[in-house]
């Protein structure tokens, strides 16, 4: 597995918030692709601030995040709209548009990459079927349960076909049958080739899934474990 | 152009579907165009029927009766070569005096036996003169009194005039000025109550801005429906100040029947339409996209 390019990889990260706060210290980690890493540790350990570093929402203070050997922080301002097609995101507050329909807010990922209606009426049928939303296209967001909104989000994540899913805390806000029917989701979309990075609290998710898992605390890893559980430190 | 083409439908969604918001702007927007447009106008029209009544002002001066046609004829011709001060001298004869003054009475037949009964006609013979400025009506007057026929004069019709003057250029001057303050307050206020309205509007998007570069939306890409709503916002208010302005023209037409070269308010409004819609329409969407533009700039930047 090590000889494997790695799809990210962070170099001595350090992120310092203003007023000196110190999030993520010395970070030095590597995800391959196809992986499937469970992020944990408490609230406020770091690990939104590592996956914002990944999609470039922010910047390291020190050293480097690496998407497929290519500096991150490095991309320029107006690239990233392209950037971030390649990364689909998933986050407790499903980051629906409130005004468009469950079509439209997976149609407005393809809309805003130039393809066009006739791919879009194609796919994004198809995606919402994936995640079992298909009798749900022209609802909007607020006439969704969590679960099914959280699928909507999915489904958008999903849409440019990305090589990376960061998922942060997606079952934060929901009860344990909708969270369990994403986690699900997200190792379907693991086993075709995705490397998802989740991160959560949820101990009981973790354990189940059995896969890698990094833990947290105080901005630093503490432990790595492939075939990990969630270790109370 | 696909792209172009989305952008404008989504903004035109937005528009359609954020109901009372977009109600509240076109509202706010209008009104902002209506009280700068009709100040506008008003001030227009003030100006218009000023120079209006300036125009139809004369200074007649009446010879006395023994001078000759001849004479007055000439001195007729010495005036009208000051081409720079006098715009028309015209000769009225007695008889043209006697037979205006018989009109004017409404051909009483009472007035004209009075007159048949003095055996003489007691009009006197006069020239009408316009000035090219209406300023200059007191400078030709004291020339006149100091030419060399002022001993053939009876009497100028100034003083009494003079008064009417004086009021007019005051009127003139002080509606030029207050329109002009009154116009830039109101331009003011309107912008920054237009600004502040789509700000808010765009204040409510502002959750969605973060989704939208999330998903890989370039900053262009965001931006451009907004610029779109606030075309649209400048249109739809352009056209509802139009049709308010005409409501307000129908009003106020039957005060100003004939005060105006135009004929009335509602003419004046009908003639200059096309540049008022356009004036208005550049106007509006000015604002709006001016206004989109700023505020959505603060919600793009990081």
């Amino acid at each position: 597995m090590s000889d494997v390019q790695p799809i990210i990889r962070f170099e001595n990260v350090a992120k310092i918030f203003p007023g000196n706060v110190m999030v993520l210290d010395n970070i030095n980690i590597v995800f391959r692709p196809g992986e499937f890493v469970s992020l944990v540790g408490a609230s406020g350990a770091g690990k939104s601030t590592l996956l914002k570093l990944i999609y470039a929402e922010e910047v390291p203070t020190q050293g480097e995040v690496y998407f497929n050997e290519r500096p991150v922080g490095k991309i320029n301002r107006k690239h990233l709209p392209f950037f971030r097609r390649d990364i689909g995101t998933v986050f407790q507050d499903y980051k629906l548009l409130p005004q468009r329909t469950v079509f439209e807010n997976v149609a407005y990922a393809l809309e805003v990459d130039g393809r066009s209606t006739t791919e879009i009426n194609e796919e994004v049928p198809e995606i919402l079927e994936i995640v079992g939303l298909g009798d749900k296209t022209h609802k909007f967001p607020k006439q969704l349960s969590g679960g099914e909104q959280q699928r909507v989000s999915l489904a958008r994540a999903l849409i440019h076909r990305p090589k990376v899913i960061i998922a942060d805390e997606p079952t934060g806000n929901l009860d344990p049958v909708s969270a369990d029917e994403i986690i699900q989701l997200l190792l379907e979309i693991n086993s075709f080739g995705t490397t998802v990075l989740l991160a959560t609290h949820n101990k009981g998710i973790v354990d189940k899934i059995g896969r890698r898992v990094v833990l947290i605390s105080k901005g630093q890893i503490i432990h790595d474990q492939n075939k990990g559980k969630y270790i109370l430190s | 152009m696909l792209k172009l083409w989305r952008t404008f439908k989504e903004g035109k969604e937005n528009f359609i579907r954020n109901g009372w918001l977009t109600f509240a702007t076109v509202s706010i927007l209008s009104l902002s165009l209506f009280i700068v447009s009709l100040s506008f106008l008003l001030g227009m029209t003030s100006q218009l029927i000023l120079q209006n009544m300036r125009e139809k002002v004369s200074v007649s001066v009446s010879f006395n009766p023994d001078v000759t046609e001849e004479r007055i004829l000439a001195i007729q011709k010495e005036l009208t070569t000051y081409k720079k001060e006098i715009a028309s001298v015209e000769y009225v004869s007695r008889d043209a005096a006697l037979e205006q003054f018989l009109a004017e009475s409404g051909n009483d037949p009472t007035i004209a036996q009075a007159i048949k009964e003095i055996g003489e006609n007691p009009l006197f013979a006069s020239l009408v003169i316009r000035a090219v400025k209406p300023d200059d009506y007191p400078l030709i007057v004291s020339e006149i009194q100091k030419s060399t026929f002022q001993n053939d004069i009876s009497r100028i019709n100034y003083e009494k005039n003079k008064k009417i003057f004086e009021r007019l250029d005051r009127i003139n001057k002080m509606t030029g000025k207050t329109g002009l303050a009154l116009g830039a307050i109101f331009i003011f206020v309107a912008i920054l109550i237009t600004f502040n309205t789509i700000r808010i509007t765009i204040y409510s998007h502002r959750q969605e801005f973060e989704v939208m570069r999330l998903v890989g939306a370039s900053n262009i890409y965001v931006r451009m429906p907004f610029i779109f709503e606030g075309v649209l916002y400048g249109l739809v208010a352009a056209l509802v100040t139009v049709v308010l302005l005409y409501g307000i023209a129908y009003y106020i037409a039957p005060f100003t029947n004939g005060a105006m070269a135009q004929g009335n308010f509602m003419n004046f409004y009908l003639n200059s339409f096309w540049y008022l819609f356009g004036g208005l329409i550049l106007l509006g969407i000015t604002l709006g996209v001016v206004s989109s533009t700023i505020a959505i700039r603060r919600y793009l930047k990081s």
